[in-house]
Parts: C-alpha cells; sequence; structure tokens
C-alpha cells in the first residue's frame, strides 16, 4: 500500500507534464515542434519495425561495457592511489588536468585513434567515466576508517585481500556514487560518439532523422534517451540498495 | 615466575625466565627529526606467560602509542619489544589486539562472524573450519548464536564483545587491550571486566590491559605498572596478589585493593 502510494506521489507530475505537451502541441504547425501524438506514433512505428530496438541495443551495449571499463579501471586505480599517498601526490594534478577537459570534445579524437566501429565508442564512454568513478574511489579509500584499518594490520591481512575484503567495501558507497554520476555523463558521450561518422545507435538516428528533416524521429529519439537514462538511474539505485544494504541500515549515513 | 624486580627512580627491570613480553629501554614517538615528539621515553617491562598486567595511567599519557609500539604498528625510536623468543619487527603472529574504540574497529560490511573469522581467512584458513573457529569465539563471550547479525544490531558491550572474541579466535599467545571497557555504561563494564576474567582462567592466555581507571586496573590484574610524565615512563609497579579469583564487591573491599588504589592514586597526583 505505502509502495503504491509511492510510486502515485511520483508519477503525477511526469503525468501532467505528459498531459500538458500532449495538448500544447495538439495543433502545432511548427516544423520543429511537432504534436506528441506523432512523435510517440513515430516512436511506436520505429520500435514496432525494429529501426529503434536495433539502435538501441548499439547504444546501450557501447554504453554498458564503456561503464564495464570505467568501473574496472576507475575502482582499481582508485583503490591503489588511495592507498599509496606517494603516487597519489605525483599523479593528482595529472588526473585533474584531464578531467577538466569536456570528455565530448575528445570524442572525434578518440574516433581518429580508434577508428569508426564500436570500439572508439566504447572507449570514448569509458574515457568519459572513469574520471568520476576514480576520484570517488579514491575519496572512498582515503574514508575508510583507521580503526579497521589498524585492525587488518595487526591482524596480518594479506594485501589482495585487504584490498578486496577492506578497503573496496569501505569505498563502496562513494564508488556506488561516482558510477551514478557517471551513468548520465556515458549516455551523452554514447550520443554524441554516434554522431560522428557513424551509421549505428541513437546518436545516429538523431543526427541522420535530423538531417532530413523528419523531425518527429529527432524528437522521438532524443526523448528515448531520456527515458533511458531515467530507467538505468532508477534501476541503478536498485542495485545500490542490494550492494550497500549494510551501509542503509547502519545508518552510516 | 620472577626472580628479580627493581624500580630504582622510576624505571623498572624484571628478570623472568619464562616471560612471554619483554620490553627494555622502549622510547616510541610521533614525527622524524626536527619534528619528532617523544611520548614514551625508556620504558621497560615484561609480561609472563598466563600473566594479567594493567598498565594505568592518565588520559593522553602515552597508553594507545605504547600498545601500537607492542602491536608492532608503531616502530621504536630506541629500545625493542620481544615477544617470544624475537625482537619485534612488525605486527606478529602471537599478538593480538582489542582496540579502544570497538565501534570502529569491527566493519560494518560483515556479521560478527566474519568479522571474528576474517583474520584466519588472513592465514589461510578455509571456510568451515574459520567460521567454526568464530562460532566457538562467539560462545565464549557469551554471544552463542549471534553469528549473523551485524555489529551495528548490537549494543556497544555486544560489539566490544565481538572485538575480544576476534582476539581470542586468533589464536595469540599475548592480548593487549587499549580500554575496552571505555565507552560502555557501569553494569556492561563489570560485565566485560568479570568476562575477561573468566576467558583468562579458562583460556589461560596472557593479558595486558591498558587503562585510565584505577579501580579497573587492580581489580583485574596480577600486576598494576603505572605509567606518567611526560614523555611516559613506568613510575610505580603493584603485585595485588589476589589469585585468579575475583569478585565486584569483595574484592574491591579487600584492605590490599584499597592500599594500591591509594598508592596509585597518590603516584598519579604528583
Ligand atoms: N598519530 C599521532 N601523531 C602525533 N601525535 C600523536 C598521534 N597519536 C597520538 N599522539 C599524541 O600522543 C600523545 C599520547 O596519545 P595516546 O593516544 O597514546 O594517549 P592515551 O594515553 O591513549 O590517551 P587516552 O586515555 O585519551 O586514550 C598525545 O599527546 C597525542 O596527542
Ligand atoms: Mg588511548
Amino acid at each position: 500500500m505505502r509502495t503504491l502510494t509511492n510510486v502515485l506521489w511520483r508519477l503525477w507530475l511526469p503525468v501532467l507534464l505528459v498531459v500538458l505537451w500532449w495538448f500544447a502541441s495538439a495543433n502545432s504547425t511548427n516544423l520543429f515542434v511537432p504534436p506528441l501524438s506523432r512523435i510517440l506514433g513515430v516512436m511506436g512505428r520505429d520500435f514496432t519495425n525494429g529501426v529503434l530496438l536495433q539502435a538501441m541495443s548499439s547504444s546501450l551495449s557501447n554504453l554498458a561495457l564503456g561503464l564495464l571499463i570505467a568501473s574496472v579501471v576507475g575502482v582499481a586505480l582508485g583503490l591503489i592511489l588511495g592507498e599509496t599517498k606517494r603516487l597519489r601526490l605525483i599523479l593528482d594534478p595529472y588526473i585533474h588536468f584531464v578531467r577538466s577537459v569536456p570528455q565530448s570534445a575528445l570524442v572525434p579524437l578518440i574516433i581518429g585513434i580508434f577508428g569508426l566501429g564500436s570500439a572508439s565508442k566504447i572507449y570514448a564512454v569509458a574515457l568519459a567515466c572513469v574520471w568520476p568513478i576514480l576520484l570517488n574511489t579514491i575519496d572512498g579509500s582515503l574514508g575508510v576508517e583507521v580503526g579497521v584499518r589498524r585492525v587488518s594490520r595487526v591482524f596480518g591481512i594479506p594485501r589482495m585481500l585487504y584490498y578486496r575484503r577492506v578497503v573496496l567495501p569501505g569505498a563502496m558507497p562513494q564508488v556506488i556514487a561516482g558510477i551514478r554520476v557517471a551513468l548520465p555523463i556515458g549516455i551523452v558521450v554514447m550520443v554524441v560518439s554516434e554522431l560522428f561518422a557513424s551509421n549505428v545507435g541513437l546518436g545516429f538516428y538523431i543526427l541522420h532523422s535530423s538531417s532530413t528533416f523528419r523531425i518527429p524521429e529527432t524528437w522521438s529519439g532524443a526523448l528515448l534517451v531520456g527515458v533511458i537514462g531515467y530507467v538505468l538511474v532508477i534501476g541503478f539505485s536498485l542495485i545500490d540498495r542490494q550492494i550497500l544494504a549494510w551501509y542503509h541500515k547502519s545508518g552510516a549515513r | 615466575m620472577s626472580n628479580t624486580e627493581s624500580v630504582p627512580g622510576g624505571t623498572l627491570t624484571r628478570v623472568s625466565e619464562d616471560s612471554l613480553l619483554r620490553v627494555t629501554d622502549l622510547s616510541l614517538g610521533y614525527g622524524e627529526g626536527a619534528d619528532e615528539k617523544r611520548i614514551i621515553e625508556n620504558l621497560s617491562l615484561t609480561v609472563g606467560n598466563g600473566e594479567f598486567v594493567s598498565i594505568v595511567g592518565p588520559s593522553g599519557v602515552g597508553k594507545t602509542t605504547l600498545l601500537k609500539g607492542l602491536s608492532g604498528l608503531l616502530k621504536p625510536k630506541a629500545g625493542q619489544v620481544v615477544v617470544g623468543g624475537g625482537a619485534l619487527e612488525g605486527p606478529h603472529r602471537d599478538v593480538a589486539v582489542v582496540f579502544q574504540d570497538y565501534s570502529r574497529s569491527l566493519m560494518p560490511w560483515m556479521t560478527t562472524r566474519e568479522n571474528i573469522a576474517f583474520p584466519l581467512q588472513g592465514r589461510g584458513q578455509k571456510k568451515p573450519l574459520r567460521n567454526k573457529a568464530a562460532d566457538e569465539a562467539l560462545d565464549a563471550v557469551g554471544l552463542g548464536g549471534q553469528g549473523n547479525k551485524y555489529p551495528w544490531e548490537m549494543s556497544g558491550g555486544m560489539q566490544q564483545r565481538v572485538a575480544i572474541a576476534r582476539a581470542l579466535a586468533y589464536n595469540a599467545k599475548v592480548l593487549l587491550m587499549d580500554e575496552p571497557f571505555a565507552s560502555v555504561d557501569a553494569q556492561t563494564r563489570f560485565d566485560l571486566e568479570d568476562l575477561v576474567i573468566d576467558l583468562r582462567e579458562k583460556l589461560g592466555v596472557t593479558i595486558m590491559l591498558v587503562t585510565h581507571d584505577v579501580d579497573e586496573a587492580i581489580y583485574l590484574a596480577d600486576r598494576v605498572i603505572v605509567i606518567a610524565e611526560k614523555p611516559a615512563t613506568v613510575v610505580d609497579v603493584i603485585e595485588t596478589g589476589f589469585g585468579t579469583h575475583r569478585d565486584q564487591v569483595a574484592t574491591k573491599a579487600d584492605p590490599r585493593f584499597q592500599d594500591a588504589r591509594g598508592r596509585i592514586l597518590t603516584r598519579l597526583r604528583k
């Protein structure tokens, strides 16, 4: 009952917005602002004929692989840097330098270097997503209790076990927060990477439709990207509740 | 157990055949070179096999620092610590520690069983074996059957029992305890004190407990070592002579208890 009320409470605003949009755009004759009914109609059509499903699967697999690489690299490097002060002090300025460059701006370069295939798109997503994950992981590992470190040393915990069972779980709340920040960045770069000399994916669908003045398709593509982002964030917070059950329940926050 | 003992001008040498822990002219501090701050200077003591020694000293005197030195977490500036036969180079298999702040020394992402079994996992023990050891240790501290709970589901006193169980399961020869009962209420504190006395009697572990509470130091120990001054060193040593049995009321009413108490309080007030 409580969850139902919760869901309803969350839903009223989006529903209201869609209804408003629907009626406000109903009689629109502006080429660039087609009626919502048309946008959804086109979306439905392209889902049934498989165009959008194919675009989505290509985009999402790039996103997933890119995020996976970013998470593995970001977490591993972050834990090592967090635990190794000397290394951290040396690398810190570079990390902040690279991360200050707008990641979308690097996409053409990455495509230039790695070619037009999906590999370069995956790298682009990974490169953009790795920074928040890396920095958060460093922070998280620095925040691991001194007491817990002392225990590990006194009881002679071997290095790998220490990383796996102490630093990683201790840093996990921040790691998760980092991935949460990386997710929307990854979605943006995913789309942007498909705008360059590409013939697949949601980015291509959006670009191609707009350059051929099929504006409802453009809208439907953009809308879909937004919905995907929303669904992923919700899905991710469910995973978060699973992984960090101890954290939420212990009231550590 | 001991042959000779002397307390000339505040330093102590005790020669003992079967001493488990021997500290000679130990100096500990923080920082290097010009920034160096000495906390402990020229401190010597020994703990015999099976003995219960309390170290009492005022807050901030360097009790935790001393235990860090004895557990291999802090390198001596001078002097040495010998455990069993060899000089201590770092954390040692025969030394287990119960830390001052139990809530920060237990890992909230592990169940109590996992917390206790973790050092054994570090030693490469297989899961069934180490879980069995953890459950036995939980039984020993009166928390039988609570292995699946998380530390944060437990009261402070229970968490401290878990920390003690972890040290017990490690099966070290020496148990170092840093004000283990400082942050629990009075009744829980008495219960935990009696638990430790009980464990010591049953398991024959050698215990060195550090506290700023004079009554606790006397009540628990065979021998109380008083440390004071800046930098800290041994200023007095008192044999309590209570044997292995203790009683919260009777022991504390014992004239020997009162004498020791008066002597230590006077010494610390100087
Ligand atoms: N990591 C550190 N770096 C520098 N100084 C320290 C450090 N840890 C402790 N000290 C200093 O060493 C002195 C002794 O500290 P310590 O924690 O050993 O005292 P204590 O007797 O355990 O006190 P308490 O009864 O409050 O626990 C204090 O002056 C403290 O400021
Ligand atoms: Mg202390």
